[in-house]
């Protein structure tokens, strides 16, 4: 392993370093902030070495090969960028969660330390994913993301002022993923063991040349491939695999519930990206037939079933569901450089506006609690659940630049100009005119028209003049400086990227 | 060109404002009112620079302005605005019912008048954006953005059913609006494909070559958008409860402006772009006017409430607009123009009537109403006129209107003209009954208490303004014809040529867009026709 190659993953190594550090650094003192700063300074230095790896890879070379497990090219460390950037958000949100329910003061043995650890742990996880190009840093990589997140999941468990509502939610969905997350791990594991039987090969290059020869039939090869597939999307929580999604996101802490949905189902999509890409598997009918039929039954299944919900963490489950099976349909023609462009826009936006969405949602939760009276576990009434679409009737004139943000992000999962998730619907629609998917197209737009209902109740809830629960102390949200300025930074970039595109556009272009 | 940064101009002016009202507000109550006159006032006077290219008979050239700048450059799009005769009618018509919403309502709006104005003018600076875009992504993203404020003027501001009402509008238009983005993204695609450019430039997407197959699918990915919000049979729906539900200035928007973008985008899009195949799906959108024309007044007909009512005729009267404008010859589509001109002044007004009604006797069951007269002299009076107005009385701008319609496409498609003109008669009945029924007969319990206040200077002011339009308009019509006439004869000289090219298979079909000399109708001769 040469200097170069070790180069090549220094925001890995950075992330490593990082968490080694915190580890240290909480056995020696603890302490909430710190840790916290510690984190962002990880978090942001490993960003911006991205940056550096990238100058790297500008004269001549376009990827560097760091043995055979990892392989660092330019659209690998734009991924990682944005899941960086997603994790600092989420550092921030998760502060503001924590702040109000591990009081070290009041509770002694409460250790909010242990959320950045895990945090970071899932960074390293994520990014290893995005790099692999091996069947072994893939299943490490996968594994690791998994692992640290079955205690992320059920993270209100430790949370002394988290009500015993919300931390059998939590434990709940904590295990729930667990039993889900290792049986997709396993049948994804299975499905890699037979490909190793049938192509003697375990890197993706070594693999790619075995597909290539693979005969049409039913196969060996072919089986693995599908097992794969299926594993990936049960990460992806596509339709029918989808099972878990709603209940993991609703009991999960919502910071958490934020990262599951960005850097979790962003990893998986670059990964899925580079898998197809390196082994060519668009050339393969039955493994692009079996993620149409999984993106139209998501766009479908997702839509119809948020229609019903009245817990805004279910129904953003169900509706980032439905999204996936948009991104679907981009990738279904990503073996053309439009599609891939389309996807990776669509991640974009989709990472921006579902962080954005968690943030504020997560935000307004946490300012529910510290407003309860009484400190250990408050609201355990469904009355007074703060993710109950109830809890926003009238926020727009109690809160009106919390509503705004939300309602920017809600249109922007709507796809409604202005808004970064216009463009990304865009893609989508050129993507599919593209690769002539109309059975496909007609699904999103289906999709879509079903969202908005779901959407636009949401919003004119928060915009409904007569607020039935408006009691004292529910004049306004009040909520942190930190959480503020993530908002401004999300809400920033999701209308800076919906009306001037080319921006991010042109990044793309350039990967 | 001159003045190339008015019409960026007027569209800002309108944001700004919207903006600048909302924080108005904040500061002090009831000033958002006059920050929304005052850049209402302002964009009248930015478009008022036209006028010399209005009043220029012998002005050349179909575009009177435009100015384009890069936006996206990865798909062709650019931020291209322009302004022709059609685009200069329906702006003036835009601003002119922006500022008589504002004028009627006035008083109307007791709570969260910012967000109100800044939803008002944001809607307006749509459609005005609408009306000028010139880069169909451009025109699809002014086409959302017209949308979402209106939403919240229905939903918030709005009467019982607001909820439902602004769902189902949202939902109905976004959707087929979808439907038109694929088609308009297929259509830039099949362009590429052909030319080997990329481009959502209208004027070059005018020349894309398209297989009929493909063409007829694009052309109804355009038809259903429009058709949506004209509104056209089978996808009127959301009408009746938006209109009903809506607050008296938005569902002055809604009838006067907005249902014109759907009879724009029909002419200056579905069929310049797609001329074979609106030729070939012509029969059944006449068809399909006709039958909105008698649909729309029978249910008009069967209304209690005297907002549907009005909505009902709405979609009677954007049937003609349909019928016309898919006769396919210049007499129809002028008088389809006209239409949309007259359409918008006379429900504008009976909204604003009802409004009126409704905020002083709290209802607008007709059961409820009736025998008016006796208190509300002027009111009723001013009624009267705008019924009669819509019932097509010789004399006024919808008379015009539909007259032209039905004498252009009885060419067309006799039968359906037949039964399209059974309509008329409709339309006398449902607006004179409603007359009878409110304004005639017995004084029903409601108007009893001797509190009634008529119409006072201000609505006064307003409502006889739009009838001296109508009366102008039905006297000397020929102003509207002469500035619709460049972009009418553009589109019929491409569906002209592709006629021609359909009867002889031989004539390269014409691409340009360039303005029409030849003369179609004699009252493009200024110096001939002697104009009543």
């Amino acid at each position: 392993m040469s200097l170069l190659e070790l180069h090549a993953i220094l925001p890995l190594l950075v992330l490593g370093a990082g968490i080694v550090f915190l580890l240290l650094q909480v056995s020696f003192r603890r302490g909430h902030r710190g840790a916290l700063v510690t984190t962002l300074i990880v978090l942001v230095a490993a960003a911006l070495v991205c940056f550096q790896v990238a100058g790297l890879l500008a004269g001549g070379t376009s990827s560097i090969e760091s043995t055979d497990l990892l392989l660092v090219d330019h659209r690998a460390l734009f991924f990682c960028l944005l899941l960086l950037l997603a994790a600092v958000a989420i550092a921030v949100l998760g502060f503001n969660y924590l702040k109000h329910r591990c009081d070290r003061k009041v509770f002694a043995d409460s250790y909010p330390e242990e959320f950045y650890i895990l945090l970071l742990l899932t960074m390293l996880g994520a990014c290893t994913l995005v790099f692999a190009s091996h069947f072994a840093s893939f299943l490490l990589a996968l594994e690791l993301v998994g692992l640290s997140l079955y205690p992320l999941l059920g993270f209100a468990v430790n949370g002394d002022r988290s009500s015993q509502r919300e931390q059998l939610a939590s434990l709940e969905s904590g295990l729930k993923y667990l039993l889900l997350s290792a049986l997709s791990t396993a049948l994804a594991l299975f499905g890699i063991a037979l490909v190793y039987a049938a192509g003697g090969a375990l890197d993706f290059a070594g693999v790619a040349a075995a597909v290539t020869g693979m005969k049409s039939g039913p196969s060996l090869m072919l089986a693995g491939l599908t097992l794969l597939l299926i594993g990936v999307a049960f990460k992806l929580s596509l339709v029918p695999f989808h099972i878990w999604t709603p209940d993991v996101y609703q009991g999960a802490p919502t910071p958490v519930t934020a990262l599951i949905a960005t850097v979790g189902k962003g990893a998986v999509v670059a990964l899925l990206l580079r898998l197809f890409e390196r082994l060519d598997l668009f050339a393969v009918p039955a493994l692009t037939g079996l993620l149409a039929i999984m993106a139209v039954a998501s766009m479908l299944a997702g839509n119809l079933l948020a229609l019903m919900q009245a817990n805004i963490k279910r129904l953003l489950a169900y509706s980032s569901i439905a999204h996936l099976g948009y991104l679907i349909v981009a990738l279904l023609i990503g073996g053309s450089a439009f599609g891939i462009e389309a996807v990776i826009y669509y991640l974009v936006a989709y990472v921006i506006t579902t962080l954005g969405a968690f943030a504020v949602v997560g935000l307004i939760a946490d300012a529910a609690v510290e407003l309860t009276p009484g400190g250990a576990r408050p609201p355990s009434d469904s009355g007074s659940d703060p993710f109950h679409r109830e809890h926003y009737r009238g926020l727009f004139w109690r809160s009106p630049w919390l509503a705004c943000c939300l309602a920017a992000m809600l249109l922007s999962l709507a796809g409604i100009p202005l808004t970064i998730g216009f463009i990304g619907k865009f893609y989508i629609f050129a993507a599919g005119v593209q690769g002539e998917l109309w059975l496909l197209l007609a699904a999103v737009v289906i999709g879509s028209a079903l969202g908005l209902y779901y959407y636009l109740r949401l919003l004119l809830t928060m915009l409904q003049r007569e607020s039935a629960v408006t009691a004292a102390g529910q004049d306004g949200v009040e909520i942190a400086v930190s959480g503020h300025a993530v908002l401004v930074l999300l809400t920033g970039a999701l209308l800076l990227f919906g009306i001037f595109p080319q921006v991010l556009i042109n990044w793309i272009n350039a990967l | 060109m001159m003045l190339s940064i008015t019409l960026p101009a007027i569209i800002a002016v309108l944001f700004l404002g919207g903006i600048l009202a909302w924080l108005a507000e904040r500061w002090k109550d009831g000033a958002s009112r006059w920050v929304a006159l005052l850049s209402l006032l302002l964009a009248s006077i930015l478009l008022a620079g036209y006028w010399p290219q209005f009043t220029d008979a012998s002005r050349v050239g179909l575009w009177w302005d435009s100015l384009q700048l890069s936006w996206i450059p990865r798909f062709g799009i650019t931020f291209f605005l322009a302004l022709d005769g059609l685009g200069f009618l329906l702006l003036a018509l835009t601003l002119s019912m922006g500022l008589f919403g504002l004028a009627a309502t006035w008083r109307d709006i007791d709570f969260r008048r910012g967000f109100f104005y800044f939803n008002y003018l944001w809607t307006l600076a749509g459609v005005v954006g609408v009306f000028t875009a010139m880069d169909l992504f451009l025109f699809f993203f002014f086409w959302e953005v017209m949308l979402v404020p209106m939403l919240f003027l229905i939903a918030i501001w709005g009467y019982e059913q607001r909820l439902y009402a602004a769902i189902k509008f949202f939902i109905f238009t976004q959707a087929s609006s979808l439907l038109m983005l694929i088609a308009i993204v297929a259509l830039v695609f099949l362009h590429y494909n052909a030319s080997g450019q990329v481009t959502f430039n209208y004027r070059e997407l005018l020349a894309a070559e398209l297989s009929p197959t493909a063409g007829y699918w694009l052309m109804l990915g355009f038809f259903i958008a429009f058709a949506v919000k004209l509104p056209a049979l089978p996808l009127h729906p959301w009408l009746p409860d938006a209109h009903t539900q809506a607050p008296t200035a938005g569902s002055i928007l809604l009838a006067a402006i907005l249902l014109k973008t759907g009879a724009y985008g029909l002419l200056r899009f579905t069929l310049p772009l797609f001329p074979e195949a609106s030729i070939a799906f012509a029969p059944v959108a006449m068809a399909i006017g006709a039958v909105s024309v008698v649909y729309g007044a029978v249910m008009a007909f069967a209304q209690r409430d005297m907002k549907r009512l009005v909505a009902y005729s709405s979609v009677s009267h954007m049937g003609f607009v349909l019928l016309g404008l898919y006769a396919l010859n210049t007499i129809a589509i002028q008088g389809a123009v006209m239409q949309m001109i007259a359409h918008g002044l006379s429900t504008a007004a009976l909204f604003a009537l009802v409004g009126a009604l409704q905020q002083r006797l709290h209802s607008r069951d007709m059961d409820e109403l009736g025998g008016l007269w006796a208190g509300l002299p002027k009111l009723s009076a001013v009624a009267l006129f705008f019924a009669v107005a819509s019932l097509g009385l010789p004399g006024l701008g919808n008379f015009i209107a539909e007259f032209l319609v039905l004498v252009g496409s009885f060419d067309s498609g006799r039968w359906v003209t037949v039964v399209a003109a059974i309509g008329l008669i409709g339309a006398a009945l449902y607006a004179l009954l409603m007359m009878q029924r409110v304004f005639f007969g017995e004084a029903k319990k409601i108007n009893t208490d001797g509190l009634l206040r008529d119409l006072n200077g201000r609505e006064t002011v307003a409502l006889l303004a739009l009838a001296v339009g109508l009366v102008f308009l039905g006297l000397r019509p020929q102003g509207v014809f002469d500035t619709a006439e460049p972009a009418v004869a553009g589109a019929l000289q491409r569906i002209d040529s592709a006629l021609a090219e359909k009867s002889r298979d031989a004539v390269p079909l014409a691409t340009s867009n360039a303005h029409s000399t030849e003369a179609r109708w004699p009252h493009s001769n200024p110096e001939g026709g002697i104009s009543p």
